[in-house]
């Protein structure tokens, strides 16, 4: 996604990333991020919660609006009060470098197979 | 518990390792960062979402999970359109990565369109731009999605004269 930003930025637009991996966000080079410490699959707040859903997603464009420095992180203040999330089945890659344990290496490598 | 948000507290030990050698690697401090500003006051603004959670309406062609069981190194480069309208009855989820549950049970909590929609109608906002855009998150080799994916979903946030994104990653 910060590859994605990075696009919609340099062709006109004002744009944030809400990320719940900060360091990863920006290591691709993006203008605006607003952290946030939730959890994969929740980035706004759990379902329901519209009250917080509304708090986070309202903290956001105000960063949109208020941050003048290119490559600014700003941690939001929220901390998760939800149940500790549940992890969805592994995903392919996963099942795929148990089964090939050799392979990890070119993951961690980013050395990405062609298809 | 600083204040700063910490970017492994839900990620298992393995994610970790691999999401530090990926920063490593594509950690540059030299390459330049573009820059728009915000021209108008947020309460003027056209803003769109940009949701990475894989998200098609059910009338729509849902993410191709079955190629990326085939190839597991290879996630579904395309996008899907949502308007201002779509709800959670709307879409399907398509996307092996995060737990879908959250965003079966109420797509806001990670394509908050309804939230966009009160903030706009209560003025804290200008407007929630007509349309709205889903990716699947887990791409390997971004080639495909910024040669193809991403210019079309920049010519749809042109037309709707968008003047804000909020990028949603999951």
């Amino acid at each position: 996604m910060g590859l994605v930003q990075r696009e919609m930025e340099a062709a006109g637009f004002s744009t944030i990333s809400l990320s719940p991996m900060p360091e990863w966000t920006a290591a691709a080079g993006v203008p605006r991020i607003a952290a946030i410490e939730h959890p994969f699959g929740q980035t706004i707040g759990r379902p329901g919660d519209v009250a917080g859903q509304t708090a986070v997603l309202r903290a956001t464009l105000a960063a949109l609006a208020e941050i003048e420095e290119p490559g600014t992180i700003r941690h939001l203040p929220f901390r998760w009060t939800g149940p500790e999330p549940e992890e969805g089945p592994a995903p392919p890659i996963v099942e795929l470098i148990s089964r090939r344990p050799w392979l990890y290496r070119k993951l961690l490598a980013g050395d990405i197979p062609a298809a | 518990m600083g204040d700063e948000v910490d970017s492994y507290r839900f990620t298992s030990r393995a994610t970790t390792r691999i999401a530090r050698a990926w920063i490593k690697r594509e950690a540059d401090p030299a390459r330049l960062i573009p820059w728009t500003p915000l021209t108008k006051p947020l309460s003027e603004s056209t803003i769109a979402l940009i949701s990475s959670a894989g998200v098609a309406l059910k009338e729509d062609r849902p993410f191709d999970q079955q190629g990326e069981r085939q190839n597991p190194w290879r996630g579904d480069p395309s996008f899907r359109v949502a308007s201002n309208q779509t709800t959670t009855e709307d879409i399907q989820v398509g996307h092996l990565h995060i737990n879908k549950r959250y965003a079966e049970q109420d797509m806001n909590s990670v394509f908050p369109i309804q939230r966009l929609g009160e903030l706009a109608e209560q003025g804290e906002m200008g407007r929630a731009a007509a349309e709205h855009y889903s990716i699947m998150g887990y791409i390997l080799d971004p080639t495909e999605l910024l040669r193809e994916t991403v210019p079309q979903i920049i010519a749809g946030l042109r037309a709707g004269e968008v003047d804000g994104v909020v990028l949603v990653p999951v």
